[in-house]
């Protein structure tokens, strides 16, 4: 069993870490990165827990091996906020419209929403249940969720 | 997942060279999306997998209004869903991306994936042998081609060999007057491995007869299937409702499903008749006039 | 005053558990690690019933990186009720921490630990289990059979969880003697599971001196202490048991998963801390599940629409071990005394054995499938009468004075008013008398449901709510609860509660929960009972700070302390201008200490109900069958909303839940072996955000109940107990076709349709609505 390192950027920071090569990104996330924002709801592509920014692109990280992102960027849950630790205004408006209730699926809708927002920044509710149809939240029924996504939307939400 | 060798070749040829001289069992990884699941649930273990995205020459995405569609191997669902190229020319096959799964897993799963797992009730299957798609495969002899309608054996199986790569499609160029659909049917709006799909393209001639079509079906057979009886009823006539019902019919008739958790084997049959009617009044609707 | 006071309670403050579940921050037991930890796993069985003749660990034990495996030859063999309900009769003492014999697929057989989650997975492969395969049943009809295996050795027998549960109310005969007409129906329901988004998981660490501490994802941390403590033979102050963020439990999270034992002896054993999580298949297999149910119900109607009689016998499947099932049955048995006033009522309720998956504790309780059926009869007799389903179910619904299942009177007309609103808000009469779909496969319909839920589990379980509210020498307070977090907001309703009592400012209220060395002793966060039970143990701590506080303020104010009055952090004098904040009441003086006021609560509810009515459109898409739910709007009745917004995620939630029992969820076994056929999120399908129809909810507070802190009443369980029956009798108004069971499968729907279409072809054959 040989590990490697694979080099690449999370939420801006430049991160280096040793795992073998059947190590999934969340699991290097989770434990090697101590990113433990990101949740395993499933391990297997369906739930959305693991959702995460990779190059632009939201991606189930569980379905990712840890050695494929050499070089890329990768944003989480925890990057989300500014620098000065200001919620970004996704969380603001999922936290004023009660969008999570038990939080565990919260971090990957998020990472989700935000980046249906970076493509499309004045969706439709339409439009954004089509976003997150592959999140699973068993908590909320979703109607909150969408609330929120369409407050942040809104111009002027954006700080 | 068990432990494997990983290697990222940089062109087919040391891909094809890791293939034949490797650890085996070895399996190649696009997207990953497939792959990682059957890593997971112990369906496959392989010894060495091969990340071809370091290939060049793989990313091809140009079309000709003559010569018609190249997609390349690494070319993304989420890339059919969202050109103008695919939306305007091969809906059907835009359809099929859209409704494949989870954006998060759009986003990585490769159309070439796709067609390589050859899962019955895969969704882009149908619609690329409704559309005659034809794959470009590389070997250690060079390359070869293959219609995508000829490569499935059987659930899982296909004609690859151990030692080739799939590397592009090439779609022909629809002729005017040709409408696409795709359909779906599946207990959910999103997230469902089809019960049973769908695939059209039909093309009309200056009459208004039906110059040529094809019907594919997904997910009521162990391979996707031509509707071949369900086309010839409708080959060289008008497309009247009564014949669009008689064409579902045999369609209906030609589909060999099973039951399973999913859905009974009756269900499935009956859903064949009722999507087809519906994907060949859709695919018609789209012919401008 | 009493404006301020509503300011708080009644209004969705910022929940305070929120930022941390935003950020990423909040952690679950799978995001805690301790040093030296090592990584569970469990290895099942892959058959329904069995002998285990041999167990063979050395392989797995010589594995690089195995620290311990455990089988039952090695346990302690303890009888214990796997639920934590140690002394209620709730629950069934009925499972070892391991047996020599397996009930259900995917059983527990053993149990490794190593340095890594691959190794601890590689080692499950390693063991050597040889079986003695015995007889199974997998139905009901099958378990009750004279010459059925029995599956466990313990009373009544005959693969009865419990004795048969009777409730009689009145005379059944005489009842039925009045009845101008009889309506009986057989009813069926499937098996939903919870599908909580956090797989189980919990971790276990011994210190030097025996001192168990457990981290784990749990609605009954005290519970888990108390049965931990009983089966490991420790006393209590030994066992800490600590629950930080949970991922979602909806009742399932109460009982003890066979795990966690092993998962503090595997810690005990190698002298290391231990974490297991379940994979998301283990969820499935080793978790619990509604129990399926087979209600037959009868019913006597006079001309007028009133119910002269009721007789019901109802048969719910518990699977392998008993779990939940004296509850289940006894709960949703008595429940059907209610909800539509009769006087003369026969139930039997049973609870049987079948080597299935466990079914156990789920959001509603029993009353889930014993409403469905109460509640679609109803419509079926509005049709035999004539009547508006709405009129009908409003002319019988229970009211003030009416014995509620707990046998106590029911306080105002929750019901009434729900019924009422509903019709109001959809504009019923209206809908009614629509003019129907013409042409093309699609039909729409309009549907409503019923139903009441019980906030607390008396009188099967005589609860008691501890709190404990300490005021800081700022005048900021700390609310010790030993409620559970499990999401749903409780903990900031409670520091509402709080806040509102004492005439606070919500921000200057921090709750601590969460450890039971630290926290009053709480049952737990069941049956709808937190707002009700720990809000009010919340309001009477706060109560007795509150009479602290103001004796020592009436002296600084020169005002006798029933002048008093408190809101937004200041003490006034009713009708003077005399004031100060309570920061400076409760500070430190040139020679006087701070006060140290703490203020102690302890509280046994009774038991109070609240009430709901979905109204519901539905569209049916004749040619696939498929039935797609367009709009719910659900009226609740609930007493007094403590935060609007968390009381509507609940409704919204429960909707969800209940969609998907009805028309998606089932989680099934091959009946010939016993196999799981779905456990997984790609065949147990729950409804996903493109399939959810928009929700228009309304609350209403016209019952408040005097138990409940400001009159509060519990809604956690209403919305998933109403929405089924809603659906079902939408479907009705759409196509003409009733259906009594869930989930409704497209392939039914087409089937009926289609016998139906032939009955019509054929009038002289009977019994068809047309």
């Amino acid at each position: 069993m040989k590990n490697r390192i694979v080099s690449f950027t999370v939420n801006g920071e430049a991160r280096e870490v040793a795992v073998a090569p059947n190590r999934s990104l969340l699991d290097a996330l989770r434990t090697e990165a101590a990113l433990t924002g990101t949740k395993k709801g499933c391990d297997v592509g369906e739930c959305g827990s693991c959702t995460v920014i990779m190059d632009g692109r939201p991606v189930n990280s569980c379905l990712v091996l840890a050695l494929e992102v050499e070089g890329s960027e990768i944003t989480t849950v925890e990057g989300l906020q500014a620098a000065d630790g200001r919620p970004h205004t996704l969380q603001e408006c999922f936290m004023q419209c009660g969008a999570a209730q038990c939080g565990f699926c919260t971090p990957g809708i998020l990472v989700a929403a935000k980046a249906l927002l970076d493509e499309n920044p004045a969706p439709t509710v339409d439009e954004i249940r089509f976003a997150i149809a592959g999140n699973i939240c068993r908590c909320t029924g979703y109607t909150k969720i969408i609330d929120a996504i369409s407050l942040a939307a809104r111009p002027g939400a954006q700080s | 997942m068990k432990y494997f060798e990983y290697s990222e070749p940089a062109s087919l040829d040391e891909a094809v060279a890791l293939l034949r001289g490797g650890p085996a069992p070895a399996s190649l990884i696009a997207g990953g999306t497939d792959l990682m699941v059957q890593m997971k649930e112990h369906v496959r273990q392989p010894a060495h997998v091969i990340n071809i995205k370091k290939i060049p020459g793989m990313d091809d995405f140009s079309f000709d209004p003559r010569d018609g569609l190249v997609l390349g191997a690494l070319i993304t669902t989420r890339q059919v869903e969202t050109s103008p190229i695919t939306l305007r020319h091969y809906a059907g096959l835009a359809r099929a991306a859209t409704d494949f799964a989870s954006i998060q897993v759009r986003h990585r799963a490769t159309v070439v994936g796709n067609v390589c797992r050859a899962s019955p009730s895969a969704d882009t299957l149908p619609a690329l042998i409704a559309d005659g798609a034809v794959l470009r495969i590389h070997g250690p002899s060079g390359q070869r081609r293959c219609a995508v309608e000829d490569f499935c054996t059987g659930p899982g199986r296909t004609v690859l060999a151990a030692d080739e790569i799939v590397t592009h499609i090439e779609i022909p160029a629809p002729p005017t007057r040709t409408g696409k659909a795709y359909i779906k049917h599946g207990r959910r709006a999103q997230m469902e491995l089809a019960t049973v799909g769908v695939a059209v393209r039909i093309t009309l001639d200056d009459a208004g007869r039906v110059d040529d079509l094809a019907i594919a079906l997904a997910a009521v057979a162990p391979t996707p299937i031509r509707a071949e009886r369900g086309e010839a009823t409708l080959r060289g006539h008008r497309p009247t409702p009564a014949l669009l019902a008689a064409a579902a019919q045999a369609a209906s008739e030609e589909a060999r499903p099973i039951g399973d958790v999913r859905g009974s084997a009756a269900y499935r049959r009956e859903m064949v008749r009722v999507l087809t009617r519906r994907a060949l009044e859709q695919a018609l609707q789209e012919i401008q006039p | 005053m009493k404006a301020a006071t509503k300011t708080i309670v009644g209004t969705s403050v910022k929940r305070s558990d929120l930022l941390a579940k935003v950020t990423g921050d909040a952690k679950y037991v799978a995001d805690m690690t301790l040093p030296g930890l090592l990584h569970a796993r469990s290895k099942r069985s892959n058959i329904a019933h069995a002998r285990i003749l041999r167990i063979d660990t050395s392989r797995a034990l010589a594995l690089p990186g195995v620290k311990a495996v455990l089988t039952h030859e090695n346990v302690p063999r303890v009888l214990h009720a796997g639920s934590p309900h140690p002394r209620s009769a709730s629950v069934t003492c009925d499972q070892y921490i391991l047996d020599d014999k397996v009930r259900y697929w995917g059983e527990t057989v053993a149990v490794v630990a190593a340095t890594s989650e691959e190794i601890a997975e590689a080692a499950l492969d390693l063991i050597e289990v040889e079986y003695e395969a015995l007889p199974a049943v997998f139905t009901v009809e099958d378990a009750v059979r004279p010459d059925a295996p029995q599956i466990h050795d313990r009373e009544p027998g005959g693969n009865l969880v419990l004795p048969p549960v009777v409730v009689s109310r009145g005379d059944i005969e005489r009842g039925f003697a009045e009845a101008d007409f009889v309506i009986e129906g057989e009813y069926e329901g499937g098996r939903p599971t919870p599908a909580y988004m956090e797989p189980n998981a919990c971790m276990c660490q011994w210190d030097g001196n025996g001192n168990l501490t457990v981290w784990i994802s749990t609605q009954t941390a005290f519970m888990v202490r108390g049965i931990m403590a009983e089966v490991l033979g420790l006393p209590l102050h030994k066992v800490r048991v600590l629950v930080d963020h949970m991922g979602g439990g909806f009742g399932a999270k109460q009982d003890l998963f066979q795990s966690e034992f092993l998962c503090a002896l595997l810690a005990r054993q190698t002298r290391r801390p231990v974490r297991m999580e379940y994979t998301r298949e283990e969820t499935f297999l080793g978790g619990r599940t509604r129990h399926p149910v087979k209600i037959w119900l009868k019913q006597g109607f006079r001309k007028d629409g009133t119910l002269s009689a009721r007789q019901a016998r109802i048969v719910y499947n518990s699977g392998a071990y008993g779990s939940h099932g004296p509850g289940v049955t006894i709960v949703g048995t008595s429940a059907m005394t209610s909800l539509y006033r009769c006087e003369n009522v026969q139930l039997e309720g049973r609870c049987v054995y079948t080597n299935s998956p466990i079914a156990g504790a789920f959001r509603g309780y029993g009353v889930v499938q014993t409403y469905y059926a109460l509640d679609i009869q109803m419509d079926e007799a509005a049709v035999k009468l004539g009547m508006d389903p709405a009129e009908l179910k409003l002319k019988n619904a229970v009211r003030a004075g009416d014995l509620a299942p707990s046998n106590h009177p029911l306080i105002g007309h929750g019901l009434e008013d729900c019924i009422q609103r509903g019709m109001q808000e959809v504009g019923w009469a209206a809908l009614r008398r629509r003019a129907r779909d013409a042409g093309g496969p699609q039909r729409r319909g309009w549907g409503m449901g019923c139903e009441m839920h019980g906030s607390s589990a008396y009188p099967g379980i005589k609860e008691q709510g501890n709190a404990i509210v300490k005021m800081n020498e700022d005048g900021t307070v700390v609310l010790l609860t030993g409620t559970a977090g499990l999401g749903t907001g409780a903990h900031t309703a409670l520091a509402q509660i709080v806040a509102g009592e004492l005439g606070l400012r919500f921000e200057s209220v921090s709750v601590m929960h969460g450890d039971t060395d630290v926290v009053p002793w709480d049952i737990g966060a069941f049956a709808s009972h937190t707002t009700y039970l720990g809000g009010r143990a919340a309001q009477l701590a706060a109560v007795e700070i509150k009479r602290q506080l103001f004796e020592r303020a009436a002296k600084l104010l020169e005002a006798a302390p029933d002048d008093l009055e408190s809101a937004d952090g200041s003490i006034t004098v009713r009708g003077s201008e005399r004031s100060m904040t309570i920061r400076d009441a409760v500070a430190p003086r040139k020679g006087i200490p701070a006060a140290q006021f703490v203020g102690t609560a302890t509280y046994h509810p009774t038991k109070s109900y609240s009430f709901a009515a979905h109204f519901v459109e539905v569209n049916v898409d004749i040619e696939t069958g498929q039935i797609t739910v367009l709009q719910v709007v659900p009226v609740h009745e609930i007493g007094k909303v403590i935060h609007p917004v968390a009381a509507a995620g609940q409704i919204e939630g429960g909707i969800q839940q209940g969609i998907g029992h009805t028309l998606y969820e089932d989680y099934q076994i091959d009946m010939r072996t016993g196999r799981s056929l779905n456990a997984n999120f790609v065949d147990y399908k729950m409804p996903l955000s493109m399939d959810m129809p928009t929700i228009r909810t309304v609350i209403l507070e016209t019952a408040p109940d005097p138990g409940g802190p400001f009159g509060a009443k519990g809604v956690g369980e209403d919305p998933i107990v109403a929405i089924g029956p809603a659906i079902a009798n939408a479907v009705y108004d759409a196509i003409g076709v009733r259906f009594r069971h869930y989930p409704i499968k497209p392939e039914q729907v087409l089937q009926a349709l289609r016998e139906k279409q032939s009955a019509i072809q054929s009038p002289e054959e009977e019994g068809v609505p047309a």
